[in-house]
């Protein structure tokens, strides 16, 4: 190994990413006279330390012996909260310069992201889609990260991947012995095929709910006995969404990097396909919403954002986290405050909800005490309650409707209303008609419309704080329809997909009212 | 006519004083089946059942309260408004005292409200499930309240279900209902019903023969059930499964002699066989409300208030057809779909059009005809 001349500080460039946001990060080294040691300051906690022990062993491993004096590296900007093992590779390569084994010029513009094994190798680490997107802005001309997340970093263009696999590749590309290997886009997926609608047999009611809730962003809980098909339908509903596009598919990336979860190799192509995911009712409120110690991860709400949280058993999970959605689904991102960092993460997700009416699922020959229903369906009360506008109920069919009965519409025929409606409402306030003012869409009802809203309001079939959101609705029906105003149809058709939210146990509203 | 318990007092006058009747109630000993045993010996005796004759031989059978158990229950009556109210007494309810006592009907009561069933009053019994469906409980609420339009008094038991949407009926529109307890006076129970008993004891009375504070047990609701069915003119039972507690009301009622009425419902649906079961021992069918407020008001000669006629002059074709495949017995929008030849979009809109205009009702299981 060559030796050039050795600068007073060894730097190299790095980027930390707090939530979504990424922070440039320097790494320098400096070495002066004093008691022999390696010293990383600026990490946060043990991170440190354990860094300063893997590059010292990788180095060790590549042939590399640090020589026998005081090593002092930082990473700056030191406030910024800087965790885990991404460092080690700009670290490494910070001694290197500094050791004149790495000329300063062979590291000027590039910037580098990954973890070192103990024998050298570079190893991938999370969050670095949105760490490339920063850099591409920037003037930064080359990201260098471990091979299994180079198809990452070529998502966003403007910046030139180089791969490494090991640290003795890492000197070598720099002291110029060998051409960097530019790493080169994977080539798009094969789309996989959603699933179907026309799978579902029966059901208008529900099929219905489905295609309103995808063309106005309206929140749907699906009520019905077990294994009626409620999840079978929330796994449909993604397929009638809209395409993510370009911004939003990355979005959705850039979160399941951070998240950990872009291990494989990313197509290149990237998938448009709406986001589904499914947590289950025992989840902890740090998965579902996002947490963790140090700088809180992203959680299943935002790991959905522009796609579809489902809830099986919405009455199984604790009152206490259903009350937590209130604030993602009122303003599309969640906010996590942390000892080190308060971060923001998208959440703008479609919440599909599903329950069985009672506790022993029964419908119809229900064997519940009335007490026990209604402690079942208590837990639905307060803001996520008001929050859902879509209340299909689903029968539970008999064999040979399974056989014979009539298959419905493809997804693809629905997905194309829904689109064309969606685009309307998108035209009209810039947002999905769940998310509309409520004044502007009064402007667009007819008057008998809108009586007919009051009258309901009147009788109690609907809260006042339904009016508006039952009026979102029938904007969407009438989007469906391709009708300019809101008119008493669509009005009646919205409080028809309320009625099962009231009923929810309304059978003895008579004797409760006023009681 | 001195009972054998009689301890020769010259104050003792034919009707026994409230204050001597409580010593008696406090002990906790002489509960309803000790009063119509004492009854039942009395007949079979020969002897008259003044309620005199049955005090005398209560004391005898039972004894009185100590004193201090005597003060606890004055204190607690005075606590809650109650007062007690004893057989003979001239604020003793008449039409209960045309049953007692060869019916059993209690030797005293406490009551709590402002206008007790005193006066003679049509009064007219309205019981049935704990869980109704959503017509069964719409039908006892209008019922309720066509009735105490038309001046009569609406009896019920104030359980959930029937009995309370009764309840809610008669003070839907500011008329007079009296609760029977199956519990004393003071318990909350059903739970959280505080407010009803509130407001009926506002309107009529609430009235138990237990002490004061004693708590819900199985057999004192059937018990109750005497003094319901013997509080009123007629009994209607709106819905009941078969071992409904509201067939035990029917039966009493015809046994005081009483009129006893049923709504026939759907013979599909488990909430009808109670009163499809009196219907066929002869009970009388309840085929509109007004015939029965006109049977009923005729005896104080109120007339009946007849409903306004549904508006169907402006349902839609879709709205038309659905409602012609509606019943009582809920239906699914997929089972109404596939009846017809409408689609699911169009059933709903069909459907919230019938809501809208109140000749439909959603449940849980489906929809309904009103």
């Amino acid at each position: 190994m060559t030796s050039v001349a050795e600068p007073a500080v060894g730097v190299a460039r790095s980027v930390a990413v707090v939530g979504l946001e990424a922070v440039d990060v320097a790494v320098e080294v400096s070495m002066s006279a004093g008691l022999p040691g390696f010293t990383v300051i600026g990490a946060t906690g043990v991170a440190g330390r354990q860094a300063a022990d893997r590059v010292r062993a990788a180095l060790a491993a590549t042939g590399i012996r640090l020589p026998p004096r005081k090593i002092l590296a930082s990473l700056a900007p030191a406030d910024v909260p800087t965790s885990g093992a991404r460092f080690d590779l700009a670290l490494a390569v910070a001694l290197l310069v500094r050791l004149g084994l790495v000329p300063p010029g062979a590291v000027a513009g590039s910037a580098f992201l990954g973890e070192l094994a103990l024998d050298g190798g570079v190893r991938p680490v999370p969050a670095v889609l949105p760490a490339a997107a920063h850099l591409a802005a920037r003037d930064v001309a080359r990201l260098v990260v471990a091979d299994a997340n180079a198809s990452e970093a070529c998502l966003v263009g403007g910046i030139e991947v180089v791969a490494m696999t090991d640290l003795s590749e890492v000197v070598d590309v720099c002291a110029g012995n060998t051409a960097a290997r530019s790493a080169v886009p994977l080539p798009p997926a094969t789309a996989t095929a959603l699933p179907d609608l026309a799978d579902v047999r029966g059901q208008g009611e529900a099929r219905r709910a489905c295609e309103i809730a995808a063309a106005g962003g309206h929140h749907m809980l699906l009520l019905g006995p077990p294994g009626c098909g409620k999840s079978m339908l929330a796994a449909r509903l993604v397929g009638l969404l809209p395409p993510l596009s370009e911004e939003q598919a990355l979005e959705v990336l850039a979160v399941r990097s951070v998240a950990g979860l872009l291990t494989g190799p990313v197509p290149s192509a990237l998938d448009r396909t709406p986001p589904l995911r499914r947590p289950h009712h025992a989840t902890t409120a740090a998965a579902l919403l996002g947490g963790g110690s140090g700088i809180a991860r992203p959680g299943e709400i935002s790991l959905a954002c522009h796609g579809v949280l489902f809830l099986d058993e919405l009455f199984e999970w604790p009152r206490r986290l259903l009350d937590a959605l209130r604030e993602p689904l009122e303003e599309g991102r969640v906010r996590i405050a942390r000892a080190r960092a308060t971060v923001h993460y998208p959440a703008g997700f479609l919440l599909v909800a599903a329950a069985n009416p009672c506790p022993c699922g029964g419908a119809g020959s229900c064997v519940c005490a009335e007490a026990d229903i209604w402690a079942y369906r208590r837990r639905l009360s307060g803001p996520l309650a008001d929050r859902i506008d879509l209340a299909p109920r689903l029968q539970r069919l008999r064999a040979d409707d399974l056989v014979t009965g009539a298959v419905g519409e493809s997804s693809a025929a629905v997905a194309t209303r829904v689109a064309e409606a969606r685009a309307v409402a998108v035209n009209r306030w810039g947002v999905p008609n769940g998310s509309a003012r409520g004044d502007r869409v009064r402007a667009t009802a007819r008057r008998e419309a809108l009586r007919t809203l009051g009258r309901a309001v009147e009788t109690g079939t609907l809260t006042g704080r339904g009016f508006d959101r039952a009026l979102r609705v029938a904007r969407t029906c009438a989007d469906l329809g391709g009708a300019d105003l809101v008119d008493r149809t669509h009005v009646l058709e919205a409080l028809a997909h309320r009625a099962a939210l009231r009923s929810v146990g309304v059978d003895h509203a008579a004797g409760r009212r006023g009681a | 006519m001195r009972g054998s318990g009689d301890r020769g007092s010259g104050a003792h006058s034919d009707t026994p004083s409230p204050a001597e009747v409580l010593r008696i109630a406090a002990s906790g000993r002489a509960g309803a089946s000790l009063q119509q045993r004492v009854l039942q010996d009395l007949l079979d005796a020969g002897q008259p059942c003044t309620s005199r004759q049955v005090v005398d031989e209560l004391r005898a059978r039972a004894g009185v309260a100590a004193g201090r158990d005597l003060a606890r229950v004055m204190t607690r009556l005075a606590a809650l408004g109650g007062r007690l109210v004893v057989a003979g007494d001239e604020r003793y309810p008449s039409l209960l005292a045309d049953a007692w006592p060869e019916l059993g009907a209690p030797v005293w009561l406490f009551v709590a409200g402002v206008r007790p069933p005193v006066e003679r009053r049509p009064a007219v019994a309205i019981v049935g499930t704990r869980i109704p469906s959503l017509d069964g409980a719409r039908t006892a609420r209008r019922l309720g309240a066509a009735l105490a339009e038309a001046g009569v008094v609406v009896v019920s038991g104030l359980a959930r279900g029937i009995d309370q949407a009764a309840h809610h009926g008669a003070l839907d529109v500011g008329g007079c209902t009296v609760a029977v307890l199956g519990t004393g006076l003071g318990v909350d129970y059903p739970a959280r019903t505080s407010p009803l008993r509130d407001a009926i004891a506002a309107s009529g009375a609430v009235l138990s023969e237990l002490l004061p504070g004693v708590g819900p047990r199985p057999w004192q609701f059937l018990e109750r059930n005497r003094i319901i069915s013997g509080l009123a003119d007629a009994t209607v039972v709106v819905e009941g499964r078969e071992t409904s507690g509201a067939l035990q009301t029917a039966r009493l009622a015809a046994g005081q002699g009483r009129d006893v009425w049923a709504v026939p419902g759907s013979i599909n649906a488990p909430t009808s066989a109670a009163p499809l079961a009196l219907l066929r021992d002869g009970a009388r069918p309840l085929t509109s409300i007004d015939e029965l407020v006109t049977c009923v008001a005729a005896t104080a000669g109120h007339g009946g208030h007849a409903d306004s006629p549904a508006p169907t002059t402006t349902l839609s074709p879709s709205a038309r057809t659905v409602l012609d495949l509606l019943g009582p017995v809920p239906a699914s929008t997929d089972a109404l779909v596939a009846a017809g030849t409408l689609p699911a979009q169009v059933v709903m809109v069909a459907v919230a059009e019938l809501v809208d205009l109140g000749l439909g009702a959603v449940t849980a299981n489906g929809v309904v005809r009103v």
